[in-house]
């Protein structure tokens, strides 16, 4: 179960104005004017509030920009929020990003152990999954060659292979079904139609209005960092897609 | 009790995402290279021959009355040790940027992992050390360096000497996240600290005023406690052994309280 209250996440934009020596003395002769501190204020989410039963699969619209990769990393806990609260309950796996903490110079096999420990597996468990994660990915030829040298599909191929083999309580997914070439995609798709029918949790992230309204049994409507729309699916999407349309 | 109880969880749970952390530092430091985790061994005996004849044949350096090529090894081996450690740590957690990114992983990993990665390191070099201490009893270095069983109190010390380096990287790296000026000074107070540390001379050569404030030097305090035992055969006092655990507990508490504290803030400044 996955419960949002009243989540705020604000972003300081001040922080990536490079502040240097150089442009400290710049500024001494160019006499700018202090520009509004409001101004460097970003609010990525403001007050969103939804909770996510046990078993539902929910999904997250909105145009880009609109705060839903933020709002999967504040719940996945890559950040905290500024204000509010997320209560989980149940092991996360989140595939945000795929293939994160890959090494180009360590060979499949080890990036598989490597990327695996910082998926927060066990070395119990990736040695009983190793063969199943291999032959996903069909690369068995390839296993001892180091990362770097594979094309992007390859690394794509791997890293969803690791990503996909465990049957977590709570999964969030960002977009990520179109990896590989068309055998992968259909066989990844059909992977992740199972792993979300599978009766866990899913917050579920897409572009595509027909995946979501084949998956989801609820959709959030996310605009400008605010909960514009959360309730039946068809309605939210037909909504959505009204108002991108106009 | 229970945020103790919740700490080692924690750690039990990011155990093997360490273990993966320093294996791959390992993998990719030795990679294409023909002697492969033998240069960790290579690499320090050969530092050390290069060292003892420069400063015992041609700089003609001794410390009266002991085998000046133990005391130095001894000294060179812990600095490193420190000096490494303690640079690496202070870049870990930057360097890992895209993973914390990503996913969530404690941040504490990091700095954590690299000083232990360090760590094994320093262990092979004992290994050469121990061998030069051996080769005393031939006559290497004049004088012959007795093994005895205060050499039990060395783990001890080195693991002293593990904490306060620990705590300097948590502080660093924690740093250097916000002000990556850091990374540059930290490289010159280095060079200074290694100077102001008696490595290669005796602290009997410097004027008084400086000896009196060379007690507030930790490395000081580690490496005299090591040599007084390898070097001189002597126990170091309870008192010393107290100060050093205190320095090694303290330093990492004031590292982690510091890290802790804004650990949070980390992901908007990468």
């Amino acid at each position: 179960m996955i419960k949002i209250e009243n989540v705020s996440m604000k972003f300081n934009l001040e922080i990536e104005k490079d502040f240097s020596m150089k442009q400290a003395f710049v500024d001494l002769f160019t006499k700018k004017k202090k520009k509004n501190k409001k101004n460097d204020d970003f609010w990525a989410l403001k007050n969103v509030s939804f909770t996510v039963d046990k078993g539902e699969v929910v999904g997250l619209i909105g145009s880009n920009g609109a705060g839903k990769s933020t709002l999967l990393k504040v719940v996945s806990g890559v950040m905290k929020p500024t204000s509010g609260k997320v209560t989980v309950q149940g092991v996360i796996s989140p595939m945000i990003e795929l293939g994160a903490g890959f090494d180009g110079n360590l060979t499949a096999r080890e990036n598989i152990y490597l990327n695996g420990a910082i998926l927060g597996y066990s070395k119990k468990f990736l040695d009983s999954k190793f063969e199943e994660i291999v032959d996903f990915s069909e690369l068995k030829d390839f296993l001892d060659v180091p990362v770097k040298n594979f094309s992007s599909g390859m690394t794509a191929k791997l890293a969803f292979s690791i990503a996909t083999v465990v049957n977590p309580e709570i999964l969030i997914v960002d977009e990520i079904l179109s990896v590989g070439d068309i055998k992968f995609q259909e066989k990844s798709k059909h992977k992740m139609m199972e792993m979300i029918k599978g009766g866990t949790t899913v917050l579920y992230v897409s572009h595509s209005l027909d995946s979501i309204k084949d998956l989801c049994t609820k959709v959030v409507w996310l605009e400008h960092g605010k909960v514009v729309k959360i309730g039946d699916t068809e309605k939210v999407c037909d909504a959505y897609y009204k108002d991108q349309m106009k | 009790m229970t945020k103790t109880k919740a700490i080692f969880s924690n750690f039990k749970r990011y155990w093997f995402l360490m273990t993966q952390l320093i294996s791959r530092d390992f993998k990719v430091k030795y990679k294409r290279s023909v002697l492969g985790i033998l240069w960790s061994l290579l690499n320090p005996i050969l530092t050390m021959a290069v060292m003892a004849v420069v400063f015992s044949q041609m700089f003609r350096f001794k410390v009266e009355g002991v085998n000046y090529i133990v005391y130095l090894m001894t000294g060179i081996i812990m600095f490193n040790y420190f000096s490494q450690a303690s640079n690496m740590a202070m870049t870990s957690v930057v360097e890992n940027f895209p993973l914390i990114n990503k996913v969530y992983i404690p941040k504490y990993i990091f700095p954590i992992a690299k000083c232990l990665f360090i760590g094994i390191d320093f262990l092979l070099t004992l290994i050469p050390w121990l061998i030069i201490i051996a080769l005393s009893y031939l006559g290497l270095g004049d004088y012959t360096c007795h093994f005895n069983w205060y050499y039990l109190l060395l783990p001890y010390i080195f693991f002293c000497m593990f904490l306060f380096t620990l705590g300097i990287g948590f502080f660093l790296s924690c740093v250097s996240v916000f002000l990556r000026d850091v990374w540059h000074i930290y490289g010159i107070v280095l060079t200074l600290w290694n100077y102001l540390t008696p490595v290669f001379y005796s602290i009997e050569i410097l004027p008084a005023k400086l000896q009196t404030l060379m007690h507030f030097n930790p490395m000081y305090q580690f490496l005299t406690a090591a040599r007084s035992i390898v070097v001189y055969g002597q126990r170091p006092s309870f008192t010393t052994l107290g100060i050093l655990g205190l320095i090694g507990v303290v330093t990492l508490a004031i590292g982690a309280f510091v890290f802790k504290k804004k650990q949070d803030k980390f992901i908007y400044y990468v």
